[in-house]
């Protein structure tokens, strides 16, 4: 029975007060009696929906009741029964409908459409077996008697409003039940057809319900009952039958209590048409005919609406949806589009007639089937509410608004200790402290002195108030997970400056708690992180410097010029995270984590530690720089590595330098082996001669094809042409044409410059000669295998020459003195290397002890020779 | 505001410091390690200017490390609400501008500009008095009130308003 109350609560909450239903008990009851005279007519619609509720626990009773008795002949006995009465009355009244069924039909159909949306659970026919229609000749002893019970049963149950889980447990269907059949119908008809009845019927009751199309339900005890029933009616096609779970069928008719009450000045969202997903305002609301006035911000082609009115031809293809824009009326004019000006003859309000549409202030009034509104969870955005104030006045049409807004609040809403200020009523403006929430009512510790310790106040009335200053975090609304500090109260409304942006953020109070977490709001979609580096489709890529609701804001890996895009997830191609190295400005090797500074470029001066580093393009994070969440994007070769050389000159007292240097060693040997496969040397060293015309510091640098036909591949750029770029191949004698994007150009650079000292001057031979002493303190570092001519090879050893802190120096600079002929074109090279020193010296020499770190960093880079040459 | 305090800290030292010198490499160790450091309770570490005592060292077993207990006396460096400070201003834009108190960066929203200086973009951005006679730009130095910190592990970010009386610049670069 308590059960059964709750139920019809919820059905009925926007309706009938508890006082009201207890009233309805008896009513019905009395309405039985004379229903029984028959007159059943007078039933309001509640009791349908009364019925709904009740339908589940009654089952079983009924059940019961109906083998007790027999189910045969037998006269029912109300008295006793204690649950089923409301069912039997809808059995019997249907019995009795029966003779006037038209009639009894056309009531129904007519009450159920009056119906709001919100009674989701479809009207039910009772359908009694056969035997049950024998009630009727009860005697009205009898009548009197069950009338009686029922009469002390609702008047003792008034009270028994608390239920326990056990009690409502009990009232769960079980195996011993009817069960449930689902049938499959046509689209439309299913209170067609469950009004359907045919002949009498085994079956117990259909069900139909609004918010399922295409399926009836049909309680039965078996299939074939089932079966039968559906026999020959025409709005069933299918002969599946399926049977709902036991567990399952309270679901069936269990009401979410979705009901809203759709009041001026709600906020919804269309559900279709132009507008859909539009924010919209109730204007008006017309239950009977289940109509809704909103006001909108019209999306409306002007001149398209022109040529329409005109009536001249229309596209018809819906070629966009017009951005919504506030009615001009003016300009509507200067179209030649007729306005009109008309009252309203109700609201007395001054609407501008177009086309057969009304404006009112720029707004299109639209009056819409509540069936094509959503007003469920609606939460404007703030862009959309500042919209909708705009032409209105302001401050009157702001506290409309969100007065509204109070009401999707969730439970829970205020928490003891929240600070809250009242917002209407005669302590408007009190500021306190949240004591105690009951449902609807907050004790609140008002802040003034002199006034009681504590003062109940309607939830509606409170609004949270923070002071500037404070550190809150957004919990609802897009803002959702930010957290900042306030800066600036305006009414209801905060400006939050984000910790992690520094940027402002407009929130309602409401969305926002206090909170000393620092977050950056959501930091995740899918496997893509903040600050991570993402390669997208277009095969661009960059670092996420954003995660909102449904996208990323990517900084692009653009040197030039900051380039932000909003990137859809399904627009990113993989996460890089593959750690590459790259060379600066000054051929230092930078890796990630390391610190630069930005030499060159519109962020010239910033500097920070690389995150990231991908086709020699560097993502350093400057915590001072405040666009794009402190990324800048920068060519390698643009900046420093803080605390590296910043050329070879002042490298002797450096110690950073050296430490920066410390861990190159490894990395550069690999790369004079590269060069050492090559081709001809002699050839490619003419052409590199040829090829250095160009200015493009790429030309004469040796890259890797990353893509197309000849990806894998290693050459020299020979020429850049726009886009292209010609590149000699290493192990193929030719010369291929590939895009520019196709290349990596972070694999170690030759010079082309190098190759002028070096070849064709006949420095070979002293070289060969040198080499052969030296063999054996090279063979460790190096790849034995290797032709030594190679200016790869000989990169690291100049380097050293000059460099006396190389770690592996003294082969090497004795390797450079035993070349003179071939450094003798650069006499700079040798600032440190006595000449006299002998080769052979293995021994550490002066240069050996002063190399604590190794200058293979720089070794290999013939950007550095360019330098010094 | 400044406080002169006592702080404690444990510090592990290598053993090729061990020797004469042990208690300065330990010294310049830790200043090494605190000066410039920030903690939300304490605030920026600004200098240390002496040790109390030293403890007993424990050799840490595997490593050879030896762990001092080292007490010393600093200044720190922390910012209160409602403090009123004088800082440089660092950037400026339309979301108000960046000042620098030491190591404490302080936000000053636009909201808490008094209403009658407005954004100018441009070169140097400012905000300007409506008759151009307060400029705040870059570099200029302003008092402002604080009236929120957060305390990071690594720094402490306040946001200030020079909304209230006494408060703006009080030396423009440009003038000077």
């Amino acid at each position: 029975m308590a059960r059964r109350r709750d139920e019809e609560d919820d059905d009925q909450e926007y309706e009938h007060e508890d006082q009201l239903l207890d009233d309805e008990d008896y009513y019905e009851d009395e309405d039985v009696g004379r229903g029984r005279g028959g007159s059943s007519k007078k039933r309001g619609r509640s009791d349908f929906i009364d019925d709904v509720a009740e339908e589940d626990d009654e089952e079983d009773e009924d059940d019961d009741d109906d083998e007790f008795y027999g189910g045969g002949g037998k006269k029912h006995s109300k008295a006793p029964r204690v649950g089923s009465q409301f069912f039997d009355l809808e059995a019997q009244v249907d019995s009795d409908e029966e003779e006037e069924e038209d009639e009894g039909e056309d009531d129904f159909i007519v009450e159920t459409g009056g119906d709001l949306p919100d009674e989701d659970v479809g009207r039910r026919m009772h359908r009694r077996p056969l035997p049950l229609r024998e009630d009727e000749q009860e005697d009205a002893e009898a009548l009197e008697r069950s009338i009686q019970a029922r009469y002390a049963r609702s008047s003792h149950t008034e009270y028994d409003e608390e239920t326990t889980d056990v009690e409502q447990q009990a009232l769960l269907p079980s195996v011993r039940d009817p069960k449930l059949w689902m049938v499959k119908c046509a689209i439309g008809r299913e209170r067609e057809t469950a009004l359907d009845k045919g002949s009498e019927l085994q079956i117990r009751s259909v069900i139909a319900l609004d918010h399922l199309k295409n399926y009836i339900y049909i309680e039965a005890d078996k299939e074939a009952h089932v079966r039968e029933a559906i026999k020959g009616l025409r709005t069933i096609f299918g002969v599946k039958i399926i049977l709902v779970p036991i567990r399952e069928m309270t679901d069936v008719l269990s009401v979410e209590s979705k009901a809203i009450d759709l009041s001026r000045d709600t906020w919804v969202r269309m559900k279709i048409g132009t507008y859909k997903g539009d924010l919209a305002q109730v204007v008006d609301v017309d239950n009977v005919r289940q109509r809704v006035t909103v006001k909108l911000i019209p999306r409306i082609d002007l001149q398209a609406l022109a040529i329409k009115l005109e009536g001249r031809e229309v596209s018809k293809k819906k070629a966009f949806v017009p951005p919504p824009r506030f009615m001009n009326v003016d300009e509507a004019r200067e179209l030649h589009i007729r306005v009109e000006r008309r009252r309203d003859p109700i609201t007395g309000d001054y609407f501008e007639n177009i086309g057969g549409m009304l404006f009112k202030d720029g707004f299109l009034y639209k009056t819409v089937s509540m069936k094509s509104i959503s007003a469920q969870n609606i939460k404007p955005t703030f862009d959309e509410l500042e919209k909708f104030r705009t032409p209105s006045n302001n401050g009157e049409g702001e506290m409309v608004g969100l007065s509204t807004l109070f009401a999707k609040r969730t439970k829970n809403h205020f928490m003891k200790g929240d600070a809250v200020i009242v917002v209407k009523g005669d302590l408007k403006n009190l500021k306190g402290w949240v004591e105690k929430v009951e449902e609807e009512n907050v004790h609140i510790r008002p802040e003034m002195k002199g006034l009681p310790k504590t003062l109940a106040v309607n939830e509606k009335e409170l609004c949270k108030y923070f002071e500037p200053g404070n550190h809150v975090k957004v919990v609802s609304g897009t803002k959702e997970g930010a957290t900042g500090m306030v800066v600036k109260v305006e009414q209801h409304v905060l400006i939050i400056l984000s910790d992690t942006t520094k940027e402002h953020i407009r929130v309602f109070a409401d969305d926002v708690v206090e909170s000393s977490e620092v977050t950056t709001g959501v930091t995740k979609i899918g496997e893509y992180e903040l600050h991570d580096l993402v390669l997208l489709d277009n095969n661009s890529f960059g670092v996420v410097i954003r995660v909102e609701s449904e996208a990323f804001q990517v900084l692009k890996g653009v040197p030039e010029r900051p380039e932000v895009s909003l990137v859809k997830l399904r627009e990113i191609k993989c996460k890089l995270e593959k750690k590459f190295n790259v060379q600066d400005k000054y051929r230092n090797i930078v890796s990630v984590k390391d610190m630069v500074r930005i030499l060159e470029g519109p962020c010239k001066g910033k500097q920070g530690p690389v995150e990231h580093i991908y086709k020699g393009v560097l993502f350093v994070y400057d915590r001072h720089h405040l666009e794009h969440a402190g990324f800048i994007c920068a060519k390698a070769d643009s900046c420093c590595i803080v605390g590296g050389s910043r050329s070879n000159g002042n490298r002797n007292g450096d110690s950073l330098s050296r430490f920066g240097n410390f861990k190159a060693p490894q990395r550069v040997p690999p790369s004079p082996r590269r060069f050492s496969r090559g081709g001809p040397p002699f050839d490619s060293g003419g052409r590199h001669r040829g090829g250095r015309g160009g200015h493009d510091a790429l030309i004469g640098t040796t890259v890797k094809i990353r893509q197309g036909p000849f990806k894998g591949y290693r050459g020299r750029v020979v020429e850049i042409k726009g886009q292209s770029v010609r590149v000699e191949l290493e192990s193929q004698m030719k010369i291929v044409t590939v895009d520019r994007n196709y290349i990596s150009d972070n694999v170690v650079i030759s010079t082309p410059h190098r190759d002028t000292s070096r070849y064709g001057m006949g420095s070979e031979t002293p070289m060969h000669f040198s080499r052969t002493p030296l063999h054996p303190y090279m063979t460790p570092m190096r790849d034995p295998g290797a032709t030594p001519i190679h200016d790869g090879m000989r990169t690291p050893m100049r380097d050293s020459a000059w460099n006396p802190y190389a770690p592996m120096s003294p082969p090497r600079d004795n390797w450079e003195e035993a070349n003179p002929a071939s450094w003798g074109t650069s006499p700079q090279y040798q600032p440190g290397s006595p000449p006299s020193r002998a080769y052979e010296a293995p021994t550490p020499g002066p240069g050996w002890a002063s190399t604590p770190g190794g200058n293979y960093g720089e070794a290999g880079t013939p950007g550095k020779a360019v330098q010094h040459m | 505001m400044f406080f002169h305090i006592v702080l404690e800290r444990n510090m592990q030292l290598h053993p090729r410091h061990f020797g004469r010198n042990l208690r300065e490499n330990l010294v310049s160790k830790l200043m090494k390690d605190v000066e410039g450091t920030c903690s939300g309770r304490h605030g920026f570490v600004v200098a240390i200017t002496g040790i109390e005592n030293v403890g007993k060292g424990l050799i840490r077993d595997g490593t050879g490390f030896v762990t001092f207990p080292v007490k010393y006396q600093c200044v720190v460096f922390r910012p209160f609400k409602g403090e009123i400070l004088e800082a440089a201003v660092t950037m400026v834009n339309k979301m108000g501008f960046f000042a620098e108190a030491g190591p404490v960066q302080i936000f000053v929203s636009n909201h808490l500009i008094p209403d009658d200086m407005e954004f100018q973009s441009g070169d140097m951005p400012n905000y300007t008095t409506s008759d151009g006679s307060v400029k705040i730009q870059k570099d200029s130095e302003v008092r402002l009130k604080i009236i929120g910190t957060r305390v990071d592990a690594t720094e402490i970010f306040c946001i200030g308003t020079i909304k209230d009386d006494f408060l703006g610049v009080i030396n423009d670069p440009t003038t000077a």
